[in-house]
């Protein structure tokens, strides 16, 4: 068990390692440096001052160099200009040129400083990840109860009609994906000229214009069924679909057991047999494949986020990006690598638990 | 409203003249207003040249409350280096600005009480208005006012948007400010000594970038980071890209006064226009920062406020013969010009909110406007222009935004330039690459913001050495032209030459400038706020019934 963790960790570190470098590589390739400097500096400057700002705010010299700094192997870059002002990596009004630290990179802690929030790339991770961490609870809240119902009621009696009209469901929902049915969910429910809204406020019944609020914006502040129900069902909406498939093919297979036979020849209730017999082997699967939703929720989010406007770590990957904004960018590189492999070693942990025929070597 | 301080005695010459004129018939109010002002005649003198009161503000406006207003956060910068006038709307909440542009057209001393311009507007005297404080209990001094000269004139600071504006301050061999330009008077007067007529000090102190800081503001800095201002707000949380807080500055006595709000929002929804009536709708904001296009018509549906700006706003299709060599040829450039019909335009890229223009970018609603011949659109025109280049079979290309206005004008544009014979191709970037070359495109679009004199946008975008020049034009008589319109400070005598300028950089056929754009932005009912033809939030003016 520990030598497998241990070989996990392993694994991790590489990949964060060769993942980094090359985001590196990419958001310092010159016509991206340029866009920094033009949005950094003014958009209006002329190409012999982006060139000078390049080299005055430490994105010079060779490539692997800037690259250790990040990293904390080698020393932070500092420029004196011609006013006598010196300003550096490791530079900031808190700590100042004489007590500033030579290295100050991410194996110092330091994980640099976000061009485009201005602020420090781990307290705009941190608060993305918060605003994050809420959407996914609360998809996972939906999503998982909700999969699992329908999967296991389309599953005990396969071929019946209960089974065909939740398997339409899930398919339909599973092929929809978030830009589709989140444009859909606000068209029908968020619109103030399209969808069910006009209607609400002619009857009389709501006293807003929409019933549901198009932005998930002030749920940065309160999150409230109101301004929170659209995004969570968009993202979960995808999964539900995915995750019942897995859960009813699993069930199927489960109902179709020698013992399941036995147990409902010797008269056993169908409900005790579903909910005592069948439901514990038939979610096995299932557990891979939500431990498997998380990574892929980071994904989803980026879309969801967006056209929500709810300010993520799916929104900051995106501004990041369009602004080319390194050391976030870096930051939210080895984010992803975390999440990725985190939640696959749970997942392969619990395995274990649930299914004993399985050891980890 | 404090008014500037009236001084009979020294209006200027013109000033009286322009009165009788409007009086005459011979000038609209607003020009007349826009004129008087920048020869340094106070509002309210100017209005009573007209025979007219100036218009009071409300008295009773109700004190307290928070406004919150839809707008994209940008990340502050040094003032003198804002690009975009959301950066300064939020720093405007604790740094002012020496002159300020009113929606009516008029200049308003703010940190200055009063300025005079004498005849040939080569001699500025501003007068520091008394009892102004910065938050942290320093007095505004003329020290203040020639510190800052000397920041605007730093043409080493890359970047600087003002370096360029003030070039009878400038020496040009240290790039900085002129020994002697600038003068301390007394503690309450600046002398600024010209080398050369400059017209556009009064528009250029106005204009977004020329926010005044303190004394130990650091270069460069992030102004929220330590917010001394003389301003009533100060800000409580600037997140880039999500919010802004502005709350009153405690312990310090605004000189004008309460500011009726107690807290100004700004948050940041995106640039999705649709979802902007989502918000309205669910009541998630009070007013917003721009309403464009259809949502217009949508917004007025909800029972919101249309707040109207006539402006010189304006996009600009133009071609640029320094790196297209498809335009090297003024007969091609004039053909493809001519081919392109503005109220077709103006209609299709615009809903036809705005008002036709002529090609040679000078607004009627600028003072020196000259009315030149109308040209005749010729579409059947192109096709044997580019014969004769031997560009029939040639592929122009033409890039703009990938959304809005823009790429919906520049659509029409291409349009019409295929009707008419020519081989057309469309190109869209989104804003975060389309911005990093847009001098350098050699077909494309430009949206170009209201300045209040019509040389303001000329002299920068179309002389030789502008430094917005994005069409590569480089006429030696325009040059001379716009040096000596520079120097005329009387609009009547400077409307002469404008008929020169206005001829050429038709004449030269760069380009295609169809409309003007008329700005629009909505509030909920009981908040009073107002439109700027440049965008500028004067928080100040703002409060809620």
């Amino acid at each position: 068990m520990l030598k497998f963790l241990i070989r996990r960790l392993g694994v991790m570190i590489l990949t964060a390692f060769v993942l980094t470098f090359v985001v590196f590589f990419l958001t310092n390739l010159p016509p991206n440096l340029e866009k920094l400097a033009r949005s950094e500096g003014s958009v209006r400057m002329t190409d012999e001052s982006v060139q000078n700002w390049i080299i005055e705010n430490g994105h010079g010299g060779p490539l692997l160099g800037r690259y250790t700094q990040w990293l904390g192997v080698s020393p932070g870059w500092t420029l004196t200009d011609d006013k006598g002002v010196t300003r550096g990596r490791c530079i900031t009004i808190a700590t100042p040129v004489e007590t500033a630290p030579r290295f100050c990179g991410v194996l110092q802690g330091n994980w640099g400083q976000s061009t485009f929030a201005k602020d420090s790339v781990s307290s705009v991770l941190a608060r993305s990840l918060g605003a994050t961490g809420w959407l996914m609870f609360w998809v996972m809240m939906v999503m998982v109860p909700i999969a699992l119902l329908i999967g296991i009621l389309s599953g005990m009696r396969e071929g019946s009609r209960t089974d065909r009209s939740l398997s339409i469901f899930s398919i339909a929902s599973t092929a929809t994906p978030e830009y589709v049915s989140g444009v859909i969910l606000l068209a029908v429910f968020a619109s103030v000229n399209a969808g069910i809204s006009p209607l609400l406020v002619k009857w009389g019944w709501i006293s807003d214009r929409t019933l549901f609020f198009g932005t998930a914006t002030s749920a940065m502040d309160k999150i409230t069924f109101w301004n929170f129900a659209l995004p969570v069902a968009t993202i979960a909406l995808y999964g539900i679909g995915y995750i019942s498939r897995m859960t009813r093919a699993s069930m199927t297979e489960v109902m179709t057991q020698q013992y399941i036979r036995t147990a409902r020849l010797k008269g056993v209730r169908f409900r005790d047999v579903v909910i005592k017999h069948a439901l514990r082997n038939a979610l096995i699967a299932p557990f891979t494949v939500i431990m498997l939703q998380f990574p892929w929720l980071l994904n989803g989010v980026v879309i969801t986020e967006l056209l929500f406007n709810y300010k993520g770590f799916g929104w900051t990957l995106v501004q990041a990006a369009g602004n080319n904004d390194i050391d976030l960018l870096l930051g939210c590189s080895v984010v992803a690598v975390l999440v990725v492999l985190v939640t696959q070693l749970i997942s392969d942990i619990g395995y274990v638990f649930l299914n004993p025929r399985i050891r980890l070597a | 409203m404090t008014d500037t301080r009236t001084i009979a005695n020294d209006l200027h010459p013109a000033a009286k003249r322009l009165a009788q004129e409007v009086k005459d018939g011979q000038l609209s109010r607003r020009e007349f207003m826009t004129r008087a002002t920048s020869l340094g005649v106070s509002a309210a003198a100017a209005y009573g040249l007209l025979g007219l009161k100036a218009p009071a503000q409300a008295q009773d406006v109700k004190v307290g409350g928070i406004l919150r207003c839809a707008m994209e956060v940008k990340a502050q910068k040094d003032p003198r280096t804002a690009d975009w006038p959301q950066i300064a709307n939020v720093y405007r909440g604790w740094l002012e600005y020496l002159i300020q542009y009113n929606p009516d057209g008029t200049f308003e001393g703010r940190l200055l009480e009063s300025w005079e311009v004498n005849a040939d507007a080569t001699e500025y005297t501003l007068h520091v208005r008394p009892g102004v404080t910065w938050n942290n209990g320093d007095a505004f001094t003329a020290d203040d006012v020639v510190r800052m000269f000397a920041r605007w004139t730093d043409a080493s600071v890359e970047g600087n948007a003002m370096a360029s504006r003030f070039p009878g301050l400038v020496d040009e061999a240290t790039k900085s400010l002129r020994d002697g330009a600038v003068t301390k008077v007394d503690d309450m007067t600046v002398k600024l000594a010209l080398s050369a007529s400059d017209i556009a000090i009064v528009a250029n102190l106005a204009d977004y970038p020329s926010a005044v800081v303190h004394a130990s503001y650091v270069d460069g800095s992030d102004p929220a980071a330590n917010p001394i201002g003389t301003g009533p707000y100060i800000p409580q949380e600037v997140t880039v890209g999500q919010k802004v807080v502005l709350v009153r500055a405690p312990n310090h006595t605004w000189w004008g006064g309460t500011a009726p709000l107690d807290e100004v929002h700004y948050v940041d929804f995106g640039t999705d226009p649709s979802a902007m009536v989502n918000l309205a709708a669910s009541d998630e904001i009070d007013t917003n920062y721009e309403t464009t296009g259809d949502f217009i018509t949508q917004l007025d549906g909800l029972g919101w406020k249309k707040l109207e700006a006539v402006t010189a706003s304006t996009i600009v299709i133009r071609m640029n013969s320094a790196n297209g060599d498809l335009y090297k040829d003024k007969a091609v450039r004039q053909a493809i010009q001519l081919a392109v019909d503005p109220k077709v335009v103006l209609e299709l890229g615009y809903n036809g909110l705005g008002t036709t223009a002529e090609n040679h970018h000078a607004c009627p609603v600028h003072p020196e406007y000259a009315k030149i011949p109308a040209q005749t659109i010729n579409p059947a025109g192109l096709k044997p222009a580019l014969e004769k280049a031997g560009l029939a079979d040639a592929e122009f290309e033409i890039i703009s935004l990938d959304d809005g206005f823009e790429a919906v004008t520049t659509d029409a544009v291409a349009a019409q330039l295929r009707d008419a014979g020519a081989n057309v191709k469309r190109t869209v970037m989104p804003g975060s690459t389309f911005w990093n070359d847009w001098q350098k495109y050699p077909f494309s679009s430009t949206t170009w913001n209201h300045r209040p004199l019509a040389v303001q946008n000329m002299s920068l975008a179309y002389t030789s050495t502008g430094s917005w020049n994005e069409t590569g034009m480089a006429n030696a008589d325009f040059d001379a032209a716009m040096v000596k319109a520079l120097a005329l400070a009387d609009a009547d005598k400077r409307r002469e030459v404008m008929t020169t300028l206005e001829t050429i950089l038709q004449d030269e056929g760069y380009i295609i400038q169809p409309y003007w754009r008329s700005l629009f932005r909505h509030a909920k009912e009981g908040v009073n706020v107002d439109m700027h033809p440049s965008f500028e939030h004067h928080h100040y003016k703002w409060s809620l019934a």
